[in-house]
This record gives structure tokens, sequence and C-alpha cells, in this order.
């Protein structure tokens, strides 16, 4: 069996003259659960299309558990799970319907499960699709999309119209689907906070390139906040390798850096005679800094 | 049992690992105390779970916990004897040094800081 969930390796898409997605290659393990963050028309969408095979690429490939996404065996499509960010539900069945169409698709369907998100998300099963709110048709699609337990689970701005309970809730299963570490989980929103609970990886795509791609952890490590005291002349002349955004007022100079490591706060205070310190931030706060 | 901030810079392995060895070090987790399972914890918390498990792996390594097979994780038993008063120490640290950073920016001095310090301590004896 193929442990990689996905691979790409220069993976582009062109619209007319638009280059969307720009030469990307990166792997998929199972057990990842991705973030993928950018902002709008940073071609978050046409990427996971790409993966699943939903529009080909325009220059190099991307797979799915060893196979080519444009021609994904049926043994291998039942494995991935996707909620598409426009639903594709059918307004004229009923909840109960809608779930017993899709589980005829596949071999294994966890009706268990399935009942007792239901229930716990207080989806009536017998409410028409076409009089449900936004919130609950996305809560429908995202049940479509666990029933078959897939092992590569795919979802694109997932929680937009969630309350905060029923995100909770959403996130709380994603969390108990993640927790073997046998499925890999990819998905985009502009809900960072989410993002920052649940991805042990992110993707931060920009102009359709992979800006940052990389443990959460490490990002959060890597890109900080300095603070430096220091006489003004040496702060005015300052320039620190990496720098994303650069201030200073007199004897203090503030510097968002990347690439950081705790090695370079003594480089710096020795080669500069002047005093780090050094302020770690949250995902927002990094997305911002990248995207200055 | 944990207080995790998602949000904040610190990662949450860190969160988790940092507050795990101060629970040890004051003895409020005992050794042979169960911690919660990395699903338990994670789903509660709603965060990654492997973020939980690297946790719980860095402080086995440590020494400050226990892998039993097919029970919870257990806080060693050496883990209290282990932490002698310079680790214990060690550990407020870098608050101290936040503290002490902040008060002289402040141009708050020495006593100052000191009474200030002592008053905390007493109110948090009540």
């Amino acid at each position: 069996m193929n442990d990689m969930a996905v691979q790409a390796s220069h993976l582009s898409k062109s619209f007319g003259p638009k280059r969307v997605i720009d030469d990307l290659s990166f792997e998929v393990s199972r057990g990842d659960v991705i973030g993928v963050l950018g902002k709008n028309g940073a071609g978050k969408t046409t990427l996971l299309e790409l993966m699943l095979g939903f529009t080909p690429p325009s220059g190099g490939a991307v797979s799915v558990f060893g196979h080519a996404s444009g021609q994904l065996p049926g043994g291998v499509k039942s494995r991935v799970g996707f909620v598409p960010q426009q639903d594709e539900l059918l307004d004229q069945l009923s909840v109960a319907d809608q779930l017993k169409v899709i589980a005829s698709f596949y071999g294994a369907w966890d009706a268990n499960l399935i009942e007792r998100l239901c229930a716990e998300w207080r989806l009536d099963p017998k409410a028409r699709i076409k009089s449900m709110s936004v919130g609950e048709r996305q809560k429908l699609s995202i049940l479509l999309a666990f029933g078959h337990r897939p092992d590569l689970l795919v979802l694109d701005e997932p929680v937009a119209s969630l309350d905060p309970m029923a995100r909770r809730q959403f996130l709380e299963q994603l969390v108990d689907a993640s927790a073997d570490g046998q499925r890999a989980i990819i998905f985009s929103s502009h809900i960072v906070s989410d993002i920052e609970r649940l991805a042990n990886r992110i993707w931060i795509l920009k102009d359709g390139r992979l800006d940052w791609h990389g443990d959460l952890d490490s990002l959060k490590e890597s890109v900080v906040r300095l603070h430096i005291r220091g006489a003004a002349q040496v702060l005015a002349g300052l320039s620190v390798p990496g720098a994303l955004s650069q201030r200073h007022e007199g004897a203090f100079a503030t510097v968002v850096v990347r690439d950081w490591t705790p090695a370079r706060q003594h480089s710096i205070e020795e080669s500069a005679a002047v005093e780090v310190e050094v302020e770690s931030l949250g995902l927002e706060e990094i997305f911002l800094e990248l995207h200055r | 049992m944990f207080v995790l901030k998602p949000q904040s810079g610190v990662p949450i392995y860190r969160q988790i690992r940092d507050q795990v060895r101060r629970l040890v070090a004051s003895g409020q987790l005992a050794p042979g105390a169960e911690l919660p399972s990395v699903r338990d914890l994670a789903v509660r918390h709603a965060v990654n779970p492997m973020t939980v498990s690297k946790a719980y792996s860095l402080l086995e390594a440590e020494g400050l916990l226990e892998r039993n097979r097919g029970r919870p994780m257990t806080v060693a038993s050496q883990a209290r004897n282990s932490s002698h008063l310079s680790k214990r120490l060690q550990q407020v640290q870098p608050l101290v040094e936040q503290t002490v950073l902040a008060a002289k920016q402040l141009e708050l001095s020495e006593t100052d800081l000191l009474k200030s310090v002592r008053q905390n301590w007493e109110n948090g004896d009540e």
C-alpha cells in the first residue's frame, strides 16, 4: 500500500494567461493534518481540485495513493472524502435520502457514526434540503464526506457558514478522525484559529506558490518579532537578514524576521551591541506579516 | 488540567510540556498519577493529536512520564525526586527574566519589585 496520500511534482495550472498554481511540489503522508492558508485568489480551491483530479494540470503531476489524480480507480476514489466550498446537495431530497444516495456509492458506510453525528449536530433526517439554512447544508456536506471513513479527507472552507458551537463540534470530529494517525486531512480556511488548533502542518499559498510550508510548530518558532534596544544611530542602520517588517523609533526597534533561530539572538547582540528580546507570534500575525 | 492557548505564539506542544513539568515539579501531579490519553486531551481542547503526543514523547524522553502498555501515561516514580530546587527554579527563570526586564523598562527599583513580589506571594496563600 502506498503510504503517501498525495504527491505533487512541479504542479502548475493556468487559466488563459493567468498562472494560478505555479510549480508546486509537495507530499502529504498519512497522519498529516494540513491547514491551507491564503488570501482570496491565492489558488487554494484550484490546488485542492487539482489534487482530486477535478481539473487537469497545465504542467507537472499530482497523484493520490500512488495513482495519477486525473484517472483515479474506483478503489482509490472510495478512500477519498471531499467537502466542496459550494455544496452539491440535491434540493428536492430529505437529509436521510441524500445520505442514502451517497451511502449507496460506497461499500463501507458507517451508518452508526452518521446517525450519532446527525443527532449531535442537530440535523433532522426528515428535513428537506431546500428548506435548510446555509449552515445546515454545510453540516450535511461534511457528513457526506465522513460516512465512508475516508483515508484522505479534503475540505475547502468547510466551516465558513457554521456558528461557533457547530464549528467546535466539527473540529472535535476532525480531531477524532485524525487521532489514529492513519488518515490525511487537508483543509483550507480563513479561520486561522481553527487551523492553529488542528493542523500540524501549514501551507501558506501566495500567488500560486507555497510561500511557506512545514510544521506549524517550526513556523511559530521561525517567524518572530524582535524588540531591540540600543543606540539610535546603530538601530537606524541595523539590517537584520530575513526581516519582513521593521520599525524604529529612537533607542527602540521592532523587527519581524523569518528563518529565526535562537542562535541568531547572540550574533545580533554581539555584532551590533544591542539588546534583543524575542516575542513569539500567533499564526494570524505570522500570516499577516508574510503578506506585507 | 491544562490551560491551552492555541492562538499564543508558543507552540501547543510546548505549552503542554511546560505545564506538565510545572505540575510535576510542584507535586500537583504525583508519581504514578495518570495523564489523559492523547485522544481525550486532543478532543477536549480540539487540538491536533500529534501535537499532544509530541509533548508526551518529549516528557517521556526527559524521564518525567512513563509509557504503559494499554494504559494511560503516568508520572514517573523518580520524577519528583529528580527535580531539585535548582531545576524547579530553572522553570520560573524565563518568567523572572521577563518581569525584571519589564520592571527595568518602567524604571522600578529592585526594592519596589521585590515588595510587589512579596505581596503577590502572600495574596496567593490566602
